[in-house]
């Protein structure tokens, strides 16, 4: 620390326009750090001291900001710019595999790909669900959920059946996708997706499930196709697995079951919702229509309110992207499109869907 | 402060690099600049993106003057390319010709003859097929001009490779008198181009102690040494590395298992030794075939499956390209990613244009005009091509001396 701290004071030698660091630096060095008192109690007084400053420099500053606004708003001036906090995702590492909306190879190459035929419409879904070889408890009910989120879906037991020869009767049975629960010490922990007839294969770590029957105040949902959400799938990979979860719902939604199936993408984590919606009319309150001028007034009256409603339905779970895999399940002679390693994990800025 | 960027790699002296991807696309990719240090860039993009256009199998005919790249496709067609700006100098439809679909029979391996087999002309161009079925080809092209008026050798040799099984890798030798074929279900076997016959067949291992017999999937193959057609090393579905010696005996010399996924692309060095192997899972490792110790990995968070590795015939580079859709280049000696370009599709193939240097792009615009002179201006295009050559030569020695110097500072 110390060595760093003399570096930056002789960057503030060097140049005249870091005079107000410089100040701040003296300002530091006047109140004590609490890490050099010795004495447990005026250490604890010392940091106590400082955090308390820091909380009344904090509020000073909220304030400042608060009044400048305001003074804005009255002088009819423009707001000073409002500060966008840094996230780890708006901090996020440059990455060039970004999808980018005038690609036209992008473009070709979802054309090509495993799943342009039922995203387009030619073929509907048709989904196998199947469990690991052994299976209990929460792992049945889980695919009972899945069942009644996913429309034409069947569940097979898995029997014991290779899970390559379950992929070849699929293929025969002209289903499109598969998908393989897998369940460990009686609780889901893992989820395998295989486009059919020609891959690829996904395999998603699972975890944090909700069940349907476990949330509160949880809705039952219609058997209507329901609408679907996949959200932040930004990079080729993420797009390809986004186009892969999107290939297993029908692609015509029924607007009127009121139903949304979301896959949202926040730091590499799928979260999974399934809510159902309503829009309901409120016909809005007399006061705030007598605050403005006649006109308005009037018009406000005559308004109805819309506020839309959700309620959770159907399980809830969060889904991490283990491997994909090219082609249909190979564990011995698969070709990875993509594997996770340790060593991508060097810094907590990237990601990869 | 977080860090925002990533971090900047090395970069790595000019050189240029062509890959085919699954929508049947080329590119191109240079790194200029005097100095090493640049970073590499695509420059063109040749063909349109088609799927049923994907290439399979690529060769480059890598030479001063006119080189080309020979794609085939998965529809049965293969053409051959201008390397320098792409023109189309011969396609030659579906080569099945007995009713089977391209679908079934595609091809897997290609290459383009150095060696003029008729001396009839400069301009021809011989190339051998090899498809999944066995049936290996090798034919004659007179006058590629243009596609239009390509004449066909009437009488192409062919033969069939494999009864049963299917062929999945095919290599030839550096002085194109013998070529090998392996696959699923084929042992490996070389071939004598000049009579057209099966010279040596390997023979599959025992069964180990369990009594359990692998089934043979020869992936990829390579010849070990430039002089040498009697070495070759193999790599198997079984994630097996093999080396066979032709003189030796008919079982590996010698065998090793690297990693949990099936070896995709095998690449020789220069020095008749070492290999470099790259894996389904995306590592990429080099090899001591001698004693068939792993000399290190590259490493350089590479997730996808690595389809073809390729060796910079004069620099110490290696390139290595796959189902990631990225084109990395390393250095071979420190083993560190000096460029990684991103190409947005599934690669199948990358070559090194060799004859490249930076100081003729500079002056790009004419290239192409000169390129069709050649043939009438032979003398006076020799002169310039030849110096450039050697002063890029003084450039590799220079940008060796560091790299040599870095290494020995890591030791």
């Amino acid at each position: 620390m110390g060595g760093k701290r003399k570096k930056a004071d002789g960057d503030g030698m060097e140049g005249g326009e870091d005079e107000d660091s410089r100040q701040k630096k003296m300002k530091h060095k006047d109140s004590i750090l609490p890490s050099t008192v010795k004495n447990k109690e005026r250490r604890s007084a010392a940091h106590a001291k400082l955090k308390h400053q820091k909380k009344v420099d904090k509020r000073k500053t909220a304030k400042a900001r608060e009044a400048d606004e305001k003074r804005a708003l009255e002088l009819g001036e423009e707001l000073p710019p409002k500060k966008i906090p840094r996230t780890i995702e708006n901090t996020r590492e440059v990455d060039d595999t970004v999808c980018k909306p005038d690609d036209e190879e992008l473009f070709a190459g979802n054309d090509a790909d495993e799943f342009s035929s039922i995203l387009k419409q030619d073929c509907t879904p048709k989904i196998l669900i199947t469990t690991s070889r052994f299976n209990s408890t929460r792992g049945p009910a889980f695919i009972s959920d899945l069942l009644s989120v996913i429309p034409n879906a069947h569940y097979y037991k898995r029997g014991t059946y290779d899970l390559k020869k379950i992929v070849e009767y699929a293929k025969n049975k002209d289903f499109t996708s598969l998908i393989v629960v897998h369940t460990n010490r009686r609780e889901p922990d893992a989820l395998l997706i295989i486009g059919l007839p020609d891959g690829p294969t996904a395999h998603f770590k699972l975890s944090k499930l909700v069940l349907h029957k476990d949330l509160k105040n949880h809705g039952n949902p219609t058997s209507h196709e329901p609408e679907l959400v996949l959200t932040n799938f930004s990079t080729r990979l993420g797009h390809r697995v986004g186009r892969m979860i999107q290939s297993l719902f029908p692609q015509v939604p029924n607007f009127r079951g009121r139903r949304v199936v979301t896959f949202h993408n926040q730091r590499d984590f799928i979260f999974f919702r399934h809510h159902r919606y309503i829009f309901e009319t409120k016909e809005s309150k007399q006061a705030e229509s007598k605050g403005k001028n006649g006109k308005d007034g009037k018009e406000a009256k005559s308004k109805e309110k819309v506020i839309a409603r959700l309620q959770e339905c159907g399980p809830r779970f969060t889904m991490k992207l283990i491997s994909v895999q090219h082609g249909t399940f190979d564990t011995k002679g698969g070709e990875y499109e993509w594997v996770h390693k340790p060593e991508m994990d060097t810094s907590r800025r990237r990601f990869f869907l | 402060m977080p860090r925002t960027t990533t971090v900047e790699s090395p970069g790595c002296p000019p050189l240029r690099a062509l890959t085919t991807d699954v929508l049947g696309l080329v590119k191109v990719i240079e790194t200029r600049g005097e100095q090493s240090g640049a970073s590499a860039k695509v420059v063109e993009r040749w063909g349109d993106p088609d799927s049923s256009k994907s290439v399979l199998a690529a060769s480059i005919l890598d030479r001063k003057k006119d080189p080309l790249l020979g794609v085939a496709r998965k529809s049965g067609l293969i053409e051959v390319i201008s390397v320098i700006n792409g023109d189309l100098r011969l396609s030659i439809p579906n080569v099945c010709q007995d009713g089977t679909r391209p679908e079934d029979d595609s091809i897997v391996g290609l290459h383009l003859f150095k060696k003029q087999r008729s001396e009839s002309s400069t301009r021809s161009c011989t190339l051998l097929t090899c498809t999944t079925k066995g049936s290996v080809r090798i034919e004659s092209f007179e006058d590629i001009k243009s596609p239009a008026d390509s004449i066909r050798d009437p009488s192409p040799t062919t033969w069939n490779a494999c009864r049963s099984g299917s062929i999945l890798c095919s290599k030839m030798e550096e002085h194109e008198n013998y070529a090998l074929f392996g696959g699923k279900g084929v042992e490996v076997n070389v071939w004598d181009l000049q009579k057209c016959t099966k010279i040596w067949t390997a023979k599959s291992p025992p069964k180990n102690s369990l009594d359990i017999f692998t089934p043979t999937c020869f992936t990829s193959a390579t010849f070990l040494s430039k002089d040498d057609h009697r070495k070759f090393v193999a790599g198997t579905y079984c994630h097996q590395v093999r080396l066979y010696d032709i003189s030796a005996q008919r079982r590996p010399v010698m065998s090793f298992d690297f990693r949990e996924t099936p070896i995709k692309a095998v690449a020789e060095d220069l020095d008749g030794h070492t290999v470099y192997i790259g894996n389904g899972s995306g590592d990429l490792a080099s090899v001591d075939i001698r004693t068939g110790k792993l000399l290190g990995c590259f490493i350089g968070k590479c997730s996808g499956s690595i389809r073809s590795i390729a060796r910079h015939p004069e620099l110490p580079i290696i390139a290595s390209c796959g189902l990631d859709s990225y084109l990395r280049i390393w250095d071979i000696h420190s083993r560190e990613l000096l460029s990684a370009v991103f190409l947005k599709q599934h690669l199948t193939n990358v070559v090194f244009d060799s004859h490249f240097c930076t100081r003729d792009v500079a002056g790009s615009a004419p290239e192409p005009q000169d390129v069709k002179k050649v043939p009438c201006q032979d003398e006076d295009e020799a002169m310039p091509t030849k110096r450039k050559k050697t002063s890029k030569g003084h450039g590799d020695s220079r940008s060796k001396k560091p790299k040599s110097r870095k290494t020995s500072k890591e030791n």
